[in-house]
This record gives C-alpha cells, structure tokens and sequence, in this order.
C-alpha cells in the first residue's frame, strides 16, 4: 500500500508539473479557503481570548443602579425632585445584600475646574471607594490608589487619571477629537506636568494627588467586548467630595455592582430591587441595569460574527473542492486512453481510484500550503502594515488549515476518481 | 490453455445492436503460436480483447488457464491480466510522458514489485529488445519499431504465460515489422503462447496455427486443434 501511494504521488506530482497552469488554478481555489479559515479561526481564538479577558478584568455578573432618567410626571407643576442614592444607602446595601463582589459607587457631576499653578482647565471628577479598582482597572499606577482611611476621614487626596497618547487615526477621527475633546486643556496639563505629590484645587479646594493612573495603550489594552467605566479624568473619595461639596445633595450615586459568579446573579439582582423598593417604595426612581445580559449578548454577537467568517472559510473550500473536482473530472476525460493502457497492463479499479484521489490530495495539499502561507502573511504583517491587529494565528490553525485543504480535495476527488475507475479497459483504449 | 465456446459479442446501436462476433470456438494450447486473421472488422481485435480480458462476450464461454471468465470479478481480472497475459498493441499504447524505462516498469509496479527489483529487471528486458542505452528516452524520442520493442519489453514485465498482439507491426516499416516478428517468433519458441491478430498473410503463414475470421465467424483454420 506504501508503495502504491508512492507511485501514485509520483505520477500525481508528474501530472501536476505538466499542466501547470490548470494545477496553479486549483492550487489558488483552495488557497483561497485556507486564507478565509485562518483569517476565521484567528477571529474565533481571539474572540475567546477577549470573552477570557472580558471575565478576568470587568467580570461577568455585573449590575448598576442608576437614576431612572426617563420617568413621566402627571403634572409637571407637581414635579419633585426624584430621591438620591447617598453613601450611607450605600453602606446600608452591602449591609443587607451580603456576599457582593463589588459595590462601587460613583459620583460625578460632569464639570469640574481643576487649578495648577495658575492654568485653570475643565476636568470630570468622580467621587469613587477603593471597590471602584476591582474591575475595569486597565491602567498604570503611579503613586497610591485611593484607601478606605482616605474615603472614612473624608481626605483631600486624589488620582488623576493620564491619557495615552492618540493612536494614529484617520483625519475624519482626528477632526473628531479636536471637535469633541472638552477635556483637551486637562490631557495637556496631565501630560506635561508630573502632577504626583502636588497640590490642586477641584472647584476651588485644595487636594494632593496621591496617585496618576496611566492609561494603557491600546496595544497593552486587554482586548474587551463591553466597557461600562465612565470616561473620567480625576477621582477623589466620594465622601471627602460630598463634604466639601462639589458634590451636591441633589447628586445622586450610581452604583457599580458586581454579585461575583454568574449563578448568584439573579438572586443578587433581586435582592438589590428589593433593597431600593424598601427604601424609595414602589416608584421606579432608579434603574438596576442587568449587564450580565448585555456582556453575554456582546459576547453571542462577537461569536456569531467569527461563525460567519468560518461559514465564509467552508464556503471557500467547497468551491475549491468544486474547482478540483473539475480539474480532475477534465483530467480524467483527457486521459481515458491512459486510463485504458494502465487497466490493460494490469492497473485494478483501486490503483486507479487511488491515483486520482492522489493526484487531487497533492492540489489540495499544495493549495493548502499556499493558503496558509498566504493565510500568515495576511493576518500578521499585511495586518499590521495596514494598522490593524494582527491575528493570533496559533500553530495548530496551519495544521488543521492543510488538512481540511486536503480532506477537501481528498472528498471532491472520489466522484471523478470513481469515474475513471469505471471506464470499461477496452473502451478506454479505443478513446482518442 | 484457452477454450472458447460460441463466443458472441454484440455491440450497441441500431435496433438489435451490432453483432462483431457470431459463435467462435476453438482452443488453443500452451506454447503455440497462433495468427488470427482476416479482413477488417470481421471482429479479430474483438475476440483478442475478449481473450485479453479486456471486454466481456456478450454470449458463449471463455476459459483462461481452467477458469471460466464470465465467473471472474473485475479484480481477478485485472490480476491475470497482470500477471499472466502481456499485451502489444499496433499503436504502441506506451505513456509518453515516462521514459522506456519506467514504461516497462508500469506493469510491475502494479504487482508491487520493490523499485530495484523493477529496474533491475526493465533494464534486462529493454537489453533483450535491443534498446540498451535508449532506456532514458521518451517514446517520442523513439522510433516505431523501437516504441514496439518498449510495448514487447512492457508486455514481458511480469513474466506473463500469454502474449495477445494486435497488428503488431501495423505501424511499422518493413524491416521493423521483421524486427519485431522475430523477437515474437523468438518469444513463441521459448514456449510462449502468443496469439497475434494481423493482416499479413505472409506473417500468418509463418505462424504455427492460423485462425481465419470472416463476419464475426471462423472461417478456416489451419494447423492446431481445432
């Protein structure tokens, strides 16, 4: 059998070197599947390497009550300002909804005036805890992090957060920034002075910066598919902000919760309604977001998404596959008086069968090689050169690439093969 | 060695298809030489691809060596004509992509012969043919008599009892043609049963037995058991 196979690679490889031009055709048909299906499986792995990320850095069982923002008022003379959600509602939550991984609350007024040595810039504090750094925390720590004696003494300390400097983008995308970037003052200030251990004033009062957090450049960036921190430049402890006032009583916390795992989640979520239906009664004054639904949704549209890309990938193949059966179909019609001396001299059904299917497992094999070759230099240096992120093409996905190339063929062969081993010896022959 | 009994072979087309061979007995011994001739289709190369294995009859029965043809599967024939039946062909059949050598080798490679063992004994063969130092040449490379000679060596890979050959110098000149008759001649002495269809009265009657075919029949018979 060994041996069969050898010769009937041999002749395989004979054929495919004198017709040239009908096996490069075949080689790039199924080329051309191999490159889909690597691009596709690089897609899947990193879809799965972001949902891992997406679990370790922002968790899964995540919730946020914030102010219902959408209530309708009967009579807008009777309009009363909605209740808030204060520190203390807070403390008392994690007091009666035992167990949570997280409850970050957050207080932000949206404009905040920071001043440094006589520059005055627009800026966005958020009053924060140390919880706020168990999830979503994708930066570089200089200095220290907000502590519970900080946020128990109300003290004036505070972290600033650092941009990276800008990906390079297209013009559109620049225009953007400069058009949308209220904060462009405070990005300058931040950058150019090391602000670590000096005083500031926020709104007018004094506060030392503890600590800068660097934000990650998007190549050290953990890939993500759902992002629900806010988009703030400097974070003091919300309780020193409500002391001295910037933030205000009608300020109300939103509150980042995460119950831990998945499986406690639905009791978490219900236990968190109850809390907010036993202190602000049945009115729907706040919002509890079920994130854990918008994560797992991302999630199924990311996957979906690299299952198309995979169905594009077999597409691929089987036109490939379609394109040899062709080739070895024509290859069969053209050499039926082969066919016919090789049945004379001896040649059984199988060695003919074997030699075809040989011959289309070589295209495919080849096909397979070149797509993946072509499939590499795609996804790493073409991607890169073209500013995308390269894909992680794993070792396994050539192997699996070349051996679906060649089960392809192998498949796409055995109708053609079957029909040159059928040809009657004495017919053959007489073919011209 | 063979015995045909009321061979038939009709071909498809027209309304009852076309009859090429219309009851043809006789048998033929080990080591005899046997023309069959006759004019042209009067169904000699259908009865030789009968014989050869090559086609089926389409009535009557055929014995090769003992075993009743119609009861063989497609693998057993591909077996025996791999093994005990050489085939020369007027046009030559040779693969013209592959050199002398490896033409002759074609045969034994299908009996799984190692590829020394091959070589070894295609060069031997192509020696005998006298076509040493022509081994590495294409059969475009080669001239009629010679690509005969290669067909003959090809024929003798696997050491074959019987030898069927279709107008064997049909193509050739007419010192090929002696050429090549000798080696089948030589062939035949050395206890080869040969059964060679051709034109040539001259050549049949050098033969030792010569079957005389006329639509589809058999029309006279000289020497041999009839």
């Amino acid at each position: 059998m060994t041996r069969a196979l050898y010769n009937a690679a041999r002749t395989g490889l004979a054929e495919i070197l004198a017709h040239k031009t009908r096996s490069t055709l075949s080689f790039l048909a199924i080329a051309a599947g191999s490159v889909v299906f690597i691009d596709a499986f690089s897609a899947i792995v990193a879809t799965y390497a972001r949902l891992e990320s997406q679990k370790e850095v922002s968790g899964m069982a995540r919730m946020k009550i914030s102010q219902n923002n959408s209530r309708s008022v009967a009579d807008v003379d009777d309009y009363q300002p909605p209740p808030v959600i204060t520190y203390d509602d807070v403390l008392r939550l994690k007091e009666r909804v035992p167990g949570l991984y997280m409850v970050s609350p957050e207080g932000t007024n949206w404009r905040n005036v920071l001043e440094y040595d006589g520059q005055r810039v627009l800026t966005r504090v958020a009053g924060i805890t140390p919880e706020w750094r168990k999830r979503d925390f994708v930066y570089d720590l200089k200095g220290r992090f907000i502590d519970w004696h900080d946020v128990d003494q109300k003290l004036r300390v505070c972290v600033l957060v650092r941009p990276a400097p800008p990906e390079p983008s297209n013009a559109f995308f620049k225009t953007m920034r400069q058009k949308y970037n209220y904060m462009g003052g405070y990005d300058m200030l931040v950058t150019h002075n090391d602000l670590l251990g000096r005083v500031i004033k926020i709104d007018g009062i004094n506060f030392t910066v503890i600590g800068v957090l660097d934000e990650l450049p998007p190549s050290r960036k953990p890939p993500r598919i759902w992002w629900s921190g806010g988009d703030y430049k400097a974070l003091a402890p919300v309780t020193t902000l409500m002391h001295y006032g910037v933030l205000r009583s009608h300020n109300s916390l939103d509150v980042s919760i995460d119950a831990g795992d998945e499986k406690g989640f639905d009791e978490a979520m219900r236990l968190v309604r109850n809390f907010l239906k036993v202190r602000f009664g049945d009115e729907d004054f706040f919002v509890v977001e079920n994130q854990m639904d918008a994560i797992k949704e991302s999630m199924s549209r990311n996957i979906s998404s690299s299952l198309v890309t995979i169905s594009l990938g077999m597409l691929a193949f089987i036109a490939g596959g379609i394109g040899i059966m062709n080739v070895t179909l024509a290859t069969v019609f053209a050499r039926t008086k082969e066919i016919g001396v090789r049945r004379a001299i001896g040649a059984g059904r199988g060695d003919i069968m074997l030699q075809f299917i040989v011959e289309a497992v070589m295209l495919g094999l080849i096909g397979g090689l070149l797509g993946t070759a072509l499939g590499w230099f795609w996804g790493v240096p073409a991607k890169v050169m073209l500013g995308m992120p390269p894909s992680p093409i794993k070792v396994w996905m050539p192997l699996v690439s070349v051996f679906i190339a060649a089960l392809t063929a192998f498949v796409f062969a055995i109708y053609p093969a079957w029909v040159a081993a059928g040809l009657k010896p004495a017919e053959a022959l007489r073919a011209e | 060695m063979i015995l045909c009994r009321g061979l038939e072979k009709i071909y498809e087309g027209g309304k009852s298809g076309w009859p090429a061979l219309r009851g043809v007995s006789f048998s033929i011994e080990p080591g005899e030489f046997v023309a069959v001739t006759g004019p042209s289709g009067c169904g000699k190369s259908t009865l030789l691809n009968i014989l050869g294995l090559l086609d089926e009859p389409s009535g009557g029965a055929y014995e090769l060596g003992g075993l009743d043809a119609s009861r063989m599967s497609d693998g057993e024939r591909s077996r025996a004509r791999l093994h005990r039946i050489g085939f020369v062909f007027q046009a030559f059949h040779l693969l013209n992509r592959l050199s002398a050598l490896e033409n002759v080798c074609l045969p034994m490679m299908y009996a799984g012969e190692t590829s020394d063992g091959m070589r070894r004994r295609a060069h031997e063969l192509l020696a005998r043919v006298g076509l040493k130092g022509k081994e590495r040449k294409t059969p475009l490379e080669l001239s009629g008599g010679e690509r005969q000679r290669v067909a003959i060596a090809r024929a003798l890979a696997n050491s074959p009892k019987l030898l069927l050959a279709d107008e064997p110098t049909g193509n050739l000149d007419s010192a090929s043609s002696r050429e090549i008759m000798d080696i089948l001649f030589e062939l035949g002495r050395g206890g080869m049963t040969v059964i060679m269809v051709t034109h040539d009265r001259e050549l049949a009657a050098r033969a030792g037995r010569d079957i005389r075919m006329r639509d589809g029949k058999i029309e006279a018979h000289r020497g041999g058991d009839k």
